[in-house]
């Protein structure tokens, strides 16, 4: 196989975030600092250097930046401030537009003013949409019952086609990224029986955070897993029991202390991630991308919006209730179409994936080792 | 031939314009200057396109150009480029390097004026800034007694001249006394230090003042007037025989600085018994005599058969006066602790490089046993402590982690340049006492740059020493075991490796006095705070202060060559003088009229 290398490599990552990757001069710190950092998967050093000699289809099959969790120690202590922690944090941006099969994803991560044009457009034609057709089979002073102006059934049924869309783009991508890093590789090859063993990890990763929670510090992954969990909450219950969710105005505690909950959680994780950002006061949040805060604004306008128009319905304000779920959904949608298959959401799938992935990788070397061995002449 | 059109260009390289160049100020001087009929500023690290600057070149008629930049040379290309498209000269380049002739000047702008004025002007900087002859007192002053003080002090007393050599500590000998090898030879390094010592003890010619310091300098180059604090030392130099007697009885103990705090000495001592001169000195801090004012022990007086203590000894202030100073202020090792993830300070067993040399030198705590530090109960202080016993376990693996705050910028960026070296002679050192030790290097890169260094790092690795290419993050304790975890970048893998013991290869900083110095006499130090020498290249052991010469570690990291060799240099050039008798003034005095005027009148011949 030839390798091809590609000088503008660097100049490219540096457009996702990568930050003095040309200072490093591989003395190995910042992997050795790194807890995770085990035979097969060593890093961050290795990436930094397939990205100075600009292996493209190296950094592409390259698991490892998902294997990563920035808890930054790596660089704190480079002796050469190439900060190897953001540089990773840069690939993971750069292989989720490279599993994009769309374009999309490179579009939003190279300019953040696409990403607003987007989210814009998004937004206005959610907005008319939902007006149009609210104020055409219902009336804008009802919140629930019949002739509400926006009825929880239409919705939800908007929701799950919006979800089985935006789910066949995520899968087709899984697939992408499956293909980089294990089909196309004879060394990486698996048989089925390898999937299915250690197919378990893939849900243990996704709900649990397992690997995050073995970094030295414990405070970034427990922000993480109450907001992931806040957020996978409200997608439960809005998947689910919206119906029983927008009733009312009785407060229903079944459904509705779950909501809370999950508002709450969402709300403050997602202030606490802005105002480390705001005061970098971490090495996590030192650098942020342009998406880093787009992401996080709409976050946190969508679980403001959320719980307002839920409160001024109970508090008996069906207008001002209609009004911000009409805001909300001009949040919410132009969020999940852009965020979940094509950008930052995309890693609630490749994360695990590639925890799994990586598992499955050793097996499957060490399956060849031993096959190898086998056929040696004793 | 008409007259020359000057088009004066600023360009700066890199980190942005130098922030204490006042480029407006700058800029309006010139504009003043003759002939110049053009004056912009390019920016940044421009991108230059010689079209466009042809352009503008023609449309000022600009005839010869001067390029006035912290490094211009980068520029140069462009700018003769764009002169042959705009059908001038394009030899008519000119170039005011701001750094070459003004760094670490009080007021470079005022000096990049200077600068600035020679390079329109077409006269070599050089050759306008020249300072002022003066006469020169025949006796020098030495500051610092380590190998560069005691080499250049016997290099100008040979030669028949005064020397005043000034050592802060109570011996000469400096670092070097307590190195156990040199490399990459292998030479014992007292058995090549100590005559030398003795000789300039015995010389002449040199008067030899150790335990004093340079209080105060005044005067001019060439007549120097100098106050030097000889510390009461309460023992009398000539009576004293170096009996031991006084430190025997001595009932106070403290770490032994010489020994690197790995042994024990005692208020009264001798730092060492080649110790020159060769008498013992009362620590006044530590001695309960003098703590409790003359009420309490005073034993060591009792048991003295020469009389020599005299514990009623005052502090001493000599004034002498000399023509010229070498400042050999030599180092100190960088403070390991500051790098908690190797536990220097925590664990017993991580141990630095002075340590080292202590713990593997014959005339050592340990005789020059590799041992493990093992725990002792110290009856006095009635404590467990760790201590280096002769008798202890050996290492049974040793690893050497290189680059301690060196070439790093959380530290130090620079290279201590010796760490290398000395790292592969521990490597050595141990495989030769401990043929059964397992060794490790763990290294950046090496810098094995020196005559006969390079084989030395070959033979190493023939001798069975493992070379890890990898500096090790973190040392950690689990069960009294040392863990070493690094990555083996050559072999693809982290290691987690146990070894019984961890050297750390400290780099070198400045000694804390250099930065006093520095400011009595006013020479100038760069980022590192080492002494500003007044040409990298041509002029090394020179400064900007006329009369006031630099040798050895505190002008920058070297080894023993290479501080012998600038050791000698700086003498000669002291010698120079003394023989012309004809010294010069400071070249940070020349104002910016005196090197105008004397451009102008270069300029006209």
């Amino acid at each position: 196989m030839t390798v091809q290398a590609d000088p503008r490599l660097v100049a490219e990552l540096e457009i996702y975030g990568a930050q003095d990757v040309l200072k490093c001069y591989h003395c190995g710190n910042c992997t050795a600092v790194c807890p995770f950092s085990k035979a097969p998967f060593i890093f961050p050093r290795k990436s930094m250097r397939y990205l100075q000699m600009g292996l493209r289809e190296k950094l592409k099959s390259n698991l490892e930046p998902w294997l990563c969790y920035y808890c930054g120690e790596c660089s704190e202590q480079c002796p050469r401030e190439a900060e190897p922690g953001e540089t990773m944090m840069s690939m993971r941006r750069w292989l989720t537009a490279q599993y994009d099969f769309t374009g999309i994803s490179n579009l939003l991560y190279r300019s953040w003013k696409m990403e607003l044009l987007g989210i814009i457009v998004l937004a206005i034609l959610t907005g008319l949409g939902f007006y149009m057709f609210g104020t055409a089979t219902g009336d804008i002073h009802k919140y629930d019952g019949p002739g509400a102006f926006l009825p929880s059934a239409v919705i939800h049924a908007f929701d799950w086609t919006m979800a089985t869309i935006l789910s066949t783009f995520l899968l087709i991508n899984c697939g992408r990224m499956w293909w980089f890093t294990m089909g196309r590789d004879p060394e990486h090859r698996a048989t089925p029986a390898m999937y299915a063993r250690r197919a378990g990890l893939l849900l243990l990763h996704f709900f649990t955070q397992k690997r995050y929670s073995e970094c030295d510090r414990k405070g970034p992954w427990r922000l993480h897993i109450v907001l992931m969990l806040s957020y996978v909450s409200m997608l439960v219950l809005i998947m689910f029991f919206l119906p029983m969710m927008q009733a009312g105005p009785a407060v229903n505690w079944w459904a509705h202390a779950f909501g809370y909950a999950a508002t709450a959680g969402l709300l403050i994780t997602v202030a606490m991630a802005l105002w480390g950002r705001v005061q970098k006061s971490a090495t996590h949040y030192k650098h942020s991308h342009e998406t880093d805060w787009i992401f996080l604004i709409m976050l946190f306008y969508v679980a403001l919006t959320g719980i307002l128009q839920h409160a001024c319905h109970r508090l008996g304000s069906p207008y001002a209730a209609n009004i911000l779920y009409l805001a909300h959904l001009m949040g919410v949608v132009p969020m999940l179409v852009l965020e979940v298959p094509f950008s930052k959401w995309a890693h609630m799938c490749y994360r695990p994936l590639a925890m799994y992935f990586s598992h499955v990788q050793v097996d499957a070397m060490a399956a060849k080792e031993s096959a190898a061995a086998e056929t040696l002449p004793a | 031939m008409s007259k020359a059109r000057i088009g004066v260009y600023f360009c700066t390289r890199g980190n942005g314009p130098n922030p204490s160049l006042d480029y407006k100020a700058l800029a309006t001087y010139a504009a003043a200057l003759p002939l110049v009929v053009e004056v912009k500023h390019l920016g940044t690290s421009p991108t230059l396109d010689p079209v466009a600057l042809a352009k503008e070149l023609t449309a000022k008629q600009v005839t010869t150009v001067v390029i006035a930049a912290p490094s211009p040379g980068y520029f140069k290309t462009a700018f003769t480029r764009a002169m042959a498209l705009a059908g001038g000269d394009p030899e008519a380049i000119r170039l005011a390097s701001f750094r070459e002739h003004g760094g670490g000047f009080e007021s470079p702008t005022e000096r990049a004026k200077a600068v600035l004025a020679c390079a329109v002007m077409d006269v070599p900087f050089g050759l306008a800034a020249v300072p002022a002859p003066s006469p020169v007192h025949p006796d020098t002053l030495v500051v610092g007694g380590g190998i560069a003080g005691i080499q250049a002090a016997l290099e100008i007393a040979d030669a028949g001249k005064k020397v005043y050599l000034v050592e802060r500590t109570p011996t000469i000998g400096g670092h070097m006394a307590m190195f156990d090898k040199t490399f990459p030879t292998l030479d014992c390094a007292a058995c090549i230090l100590t005559p030398k010592m003795v000789a300039v003890d015995q010389h002449e010619n040199i008067e030899l003042m150790t335990w004093s310091e340079v209080e105060e300098v005044t005067g001019r180059p060439g007549a120097f007037k100098v106050k030097i604090r000889k510390k009461a030392r309460y023992v009398d130099l000539d009576a004293c025989v170096a009996c031991n007697d006084c430190s025997a009885i001595c009932p106070v103990s403290t770490d032994s600085e010489f020994d690197s705090s790995i042994s024990q000495r005692k208020a009264i001592y001798i730092p060492f018994p080649q110790a020159i001169p060769n008498a013992f000195v009362v620590d006044a801090q530590h001695c309960t005599y003098l703590q409790s004012g003359g009420t309490k022990c005073g034993a060591c007086v009792k048991k003295c058969s020469k009389d020599a203590i005299h514990f009623e000894d005052k502090d001493e202030i000599v004034e002498v006066e000399v023509g010229n100073i070498i400042l050999a202020t030599g180092y100190e090792v960088f403070d390991a602790t500051r790098m908690e993830r190797y536990g220097y300070g925590k664990l017993p067993n991580v141990i630095t490089a002075l340590e080292f040399e202590r713990l593997t030198n014959a005339s050592g705590p340990t005789g020059g046993t590799i041992v493990m530090k093992s725990k002792q109960f110290n009856k006095r202080t009635k404590q467990e402590e760790w201590v280096f016993d002769p008798d202890g376990p050996r290492p049974k693996s040793v690893a050497i982690i290189h680059c301690v705050g060196s070439r790093d910028r959380n530290y130090n960026p620079y290279c201590s340049r010796v760490c290398c070296m000395y790292s592969l002679k521990f490597a050595h050192l141990v495989k030769e006492k401990l043929q059964d030790a397992k060794c490790y290097e763990f290294y950046i890169d090496m810098r094995a740059y020196g005559k006969g260094y390079e084989e030395f790092f070959e033979r190493i690795k023939d001798e069975g020493i493992h070379v890890v290419r990898g500096v090790s993050a973190r040392v950690k304790e689990v069960d009294g075991q040392l863990y070493l975890r690094g990555e083996d970048i050559l072999e693809d893998k982290v290691v987690e490796l146990p070894v019984d013991m961890v050297l750390l290869a400290v780099g070198l900083e400045p000694d804390k006095s250099a930065c006093d110095i520095s400011k009595m006499l006013g020479v100038p130090r760069d980022d590192g705070g080492w002494f500003h020498e007044s040409d990298y290249n041509t002029d090394p052991t020179g400064t900007d202060r006329g009369g006031i010469f630099v040798a050895g570690v505190c002008q920058g990291p070297k080894d023993i060559p290479d501080t012998v060799a600038q050791a000698s240099a700086a003498a000669a050039s002291v010698l120079k003088t003394i023989l012309r008798k004809q010294g010069s003034e400071s070249n940070s005095d020349l104002t910016l009229a005196t090197i105008e005027n004397r451009a102008r009148q270069l300029a006209k011949n």
